[in-house]
């Protein structure tokens, strides 16, 4: 069947197959090697994508129900100055994520200072449980959100969080 | 460029495959094991391990053969549909008894008087300590890219050891090494599920190619890297204690079984490793061991985050634990009576020159952790609740380990290592060595260390590609024990440099590398463990753990960690690689035991990772990280000692010893409910 899907701002007729996930049919047909996906069960977060806005694990979501929606991967927000911030504050906090999450990461840290710019510890955890993983640093992932969002704050309103 | 899905063998174990293949459609083929030369890839292994299996197939989901074709789609379903037969055997699923036929190593050494030690003894104890299947959870899918420019066969691929994979592939293909060029792609944390199986899924691409003349690719599946490829291996621990009547160890009777599966090429290092670990901590002045390796009818099992210590650790500190409950004692005043001290002898070695800090860590650790009092009020709890109707299951256990800088197999290429490094006219400096494969906290370290002593700039400091490294031979990088190594020969080339450096002129050059120990040609001359013990990191662990008494799941609530691993560069990487070794351990301590007869993995993945807000707390203390000296491996500390300090916690939650791990939510209600 084919899907109409706008993806990363450009309107897409998407060939899939029944049983395909979204995340299938993103990465048969467009290639974008930011979807990681790995377990499929909506746990490890290599699939996060924006669907009209709203932040979702693309291997829990049928292909078919993209349709007529807007979907937004992380290669359409790398440039973003927000990216920026969260990509410093790894670099500061010396948390690094491995090369098959790090997008995912970003994703989910990216919709957290998106609805909550300054989060407790709170939203922060359950923010990073959408991209959960027993190999990345939690102490060191937490500080970083913390200071991802120091960073946005200041450069947004010129002032310290 | 053509796509390759895997024909797999539906059968446990059989003889002679034949592999039915209906007509392709045009653009597809297949390759099996009669289109390959007929060399193994690993001869020293047993009958070795072939790339595609014919004459014998091991165990069900073995790959016969690749359809290849320009579809991936189209060869899983080609591949899907070939007709497999072979002459069927009983598959050999059962190890613990086990026939000759299927030892793949065998180890054993024997010190003092064993019998004489046992009459002495007024406190016997016998008990069995079991071990899971555990899934190494990488990242990155298990695969191989391979194609030939000109005379040159590139192979791209995951692997933590590059150096090995060319002489394997040299070897299986018939070419000469100069002619192979290894490509590691990225790696997330592999914790050694990487060190020789994709060699298989290289050499199976590098066929494909060089028969077919194309590049050919080889991408698993999530599924079939998880029923098919390599996993932490099964293991069964005896041991028979006597002790006096303070509870000091007199002798040690140990067998220790470590299910292989298949194959594996490491077995001779998982056994021995495993015989060093569970004589490393505690003094005995009469051990028996034997130790094997046993194969049987699964996937390939193997190393996992530490090369067959983890198994022993757990078994040994278990041990202990159950001794102390014998004595009515609590468990850290039986260990601190037999712990290993410097100038004491493990295994009838010399007396140990080198300091062996565990006494000042288990003391340290205690203080720390609040053990003590901790453990008497859980104590207390239990026995004014034993049904545990208030609610509160809790319990804290601390435990020791070591992790090494060496390896004993009897393949040398293990423990050679080499790192050159060239400082030019404007202080840039340029690393060579196949470790750069390591990860970007492991190359901050080097970076800092170089530095400091060049006096430049961090930013002034390559690493070459590994692929531009093949003249220096390597080792596997494992979790750290290959990256200390290459702290030292970095260190080494530094400072050589520097000292020319008012002398010469710029560019300056210097090579280091290690070679095999001599011994290690024949592991039974070794007395297990002393060899060791010099380049060893030491470490104590507790564990605080809560059963929910509702589920029976097990909540780890915090974890300390004393630590004396020489000198610490950088202490912010040391502390986040560590917590992030922690939570991979504590995950496996939670994860289920994986079933490798199950068709599916849903059930396994379930409640693979611990939740962000069930962390525990994560305390960790380092011993003199400041003193001058050697830096030493941390990575696999975690490992090593977090699974037995789990099971001790769990152990006194619970008020009864499983004997195994992984415990699932579930069994612990059982046993909670049965209590
Ligand atoms: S693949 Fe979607 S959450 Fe893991
Ligand atoms: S999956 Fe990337 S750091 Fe864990």
């Amino acid at each position: 069947m084919i899907i109409d899907v706008t993806v990363n701002g450009v309107p897409r007729h998407l060939k899939s197959r029944s049983g395909d996930r979204l995340v299938d049919m993103l990465r048969k047909e467009l290639k974008l090697l930011s979807l990681s996906p790995d377990c499929l069960q909506g746990r490890c977060g290599k699939c996060l994508v924006f669907m009209d806005g709203r932040i979702v694990h693309s291997c829990l979501v049928p292909a078919f129900k993209a349709r007529a929606t807007t979907i937004l991967t992380f290669e359409a927000i790398a440039k973003n100055p927000e990216v920026k911030d969260i990509e410093k504050a790894f670099q500061i906090t010396q948390t690094q994520p491995c090369p098959f999450c790090r997008s995912a990461k970003i994703m989910a840290i990216f919709d957290l200072l998106s609805r909550i710019p300054l989060p407790g510890e709170e939203d922060i955890l359950e923010a990073l449980d959408m991209v959960s993983c027993p190999c990345s640093d939690p102490l060191g992932l937490i500080q970083a959100v913390k200071l991802a969002a120091e960073l946005r704050n200041k450069r947004k309103f010129s002032r310290e969080a | 460029m053509l796509f390759a899905s895997t024909i797999r063998s539906p059968f446990h174990r059989g003889r002679n495959a034949k592999v039915g293949i209906d007509a392709l459609p045009k653009g597809y083929s297949a390759i099996l094991a009669e289109d390959l030369p007929r060399h193994s890839l690993f001869p020293s292994f047993k009958d070795g391990i072939p790339i595609f299996a014919s004459e014998q197939i091991s165990y069900r989901g073995e790959a016969l053969g690749l359809i290849l074709g320009p579809d991936p789609g189209s060869c899983d379903e080609l591949a899907a549909a070939a007709r497999v037969e072979c002459e069927e055997e009983e598959p050999e699923q059962e190890w613990e008894s086990f026939s000759s036929s299927q030892i793949a190593y065998h180890y054993s050494a024997e010190y003092g008087d064993l019998e004489k030690m046992f009459v002495a003894s007024s406190t016997e104890l016998k008990e069995v300590y079991r071990n899971g299947i555990f899934d190494h959870h990488y990242s990155e899918p298990m695969g191989a890219l391979s194609f030939w420019d000109k005379e040159t066969l590139s192979v791209h691929c995951a692997t933590q050891w590059p150096d090995d994979l060319r002489r394997r592939l040299s070897g299986a293909l018939s070419l000469s090494e100069a002619d192979i060029v290894v490509h590691p792609t990225e790696m997330g944390r592999t914790l050694d599920g990487r060190l020789w199986y994709p060699t298989i899924v290289a050499a199976q691409a590098a066929a494909a190619s060089k028969i077919s003349g194309k590049p050919v690719r080889i991408l698993y599946t999530r599924e079939e890297d998880f029923l098919h490829t390599t996993k932490q291996a099964r293991s069964a621990v005896s041991i028979r204690s006597g002790s006096d009547d303070q509870g000091r160890l007199l002798a040690l009777d140990i067998v220790i079984l470590i299910n292989i599966g298949a194959y594996n090429p490491l077995a001779p290092e998982l056994v021995y490793q495993a015989a060093s670990a569970i004589t490393g901590i505690y003094s005995c002045p009469a051990i028996r061991i034997e130790a094997y390796a046993i194969r049987s009818n699964t996937i390939p099992l193997g190393a996992m985050g530490s090369v067959g210590a983890t198994h022993a650790f757990f078994a040994i500190e278990a041990h202990m634990n159950n001794l102390a409950q014998r004595y009515s004692k609590h468990p850290a005043e039986i260990k601190a009576l037999n712990i290993l001290k410097k100038g004491q002898s493990t295994f009838g070695a010399p007396g140990l020159s080198a300091d062996i800090p565990l006494d000042r860590i288990h003391r340290e650790l205690q203080l720390v952790s609040d053990y003590p009092r901790k453990y008497a009020s859980y104590e207390l709890v239990k026995k004014r609740d034993p049904g545990c109707r208030e609610g509160i299951v809790r319990g804290i256990a601390l435990t020791l380990g070591y992790q090494t800088g060496r390896s004993f197999s009897e393949q040398s290429t293990m423990n050679s290592y080499s790192v050159e490094a060239t400082l030019d006219r404007e202080l840039k400096l340029l690393i060579k060595t196949q470790a750069a494969i390591g990860s970007e906290a492991l190359k901050t370290m080097w970076r800092k260390t170089a530095a400091e002593i060049l006096s430049i700039q961090e930013e002034h400091i390559r690493f070459l590609l590994p692929e531009n490294t093949h003249s220096l031979p390597s080792g596997p990088m494992t979790l750290s024990r290959g990256s200390t190594v290459i702290q030292h020969l970095i260190e080494k080339t530094c400072r050589s440099i520097q000292k020319k450096r008012f002398r010469e002129s710029l560019p300056l050059s210097a090579k280091a590398r290690t070679r095999a120990p001599k011994a290690s040609s024949s592991p039974e001359g070794l007395y297990p463990g002393a060899q060791l013990l010099d380049s060893a990191s030491w470490c104590g662990t507790a564990v605080e753990v809560e059963i929910d008494a509702l589920t029976g799941r097990p909540i780890p609530l915090a974890v300390w960690m004393v630590i004396d691993a020489g000198r610490i560069i950088s202490m912010q990487t040391a502390l986040a690689s560590l917590r992030a070794s922690t939570l991979s351990a504590l995950a496996l301590c939670t994860a289920n035991d994986f079933d490798p007869a199950s068709a599916g993995i849903d059930d396994y993945l379930a409640d693979f990772n611990l939740r962000m807000r069930d962390l525990p707390d994560i305390h960790i203390r380092f011993i003199d990280p400041d003193r001058n000296g050697a830096a030493k491996g941390i990575g696999e500390l975690p490992f090593v000692t977090i699974p037995a300090a789990f099971y001790s916690a769990l152990t006194q939650a619970l008020g009864l010893d499983p004997r195994q791990l992984p415990l699932k939510g579930g069994e612990i209600l059982r046993l909670l409910e049965g209590s």
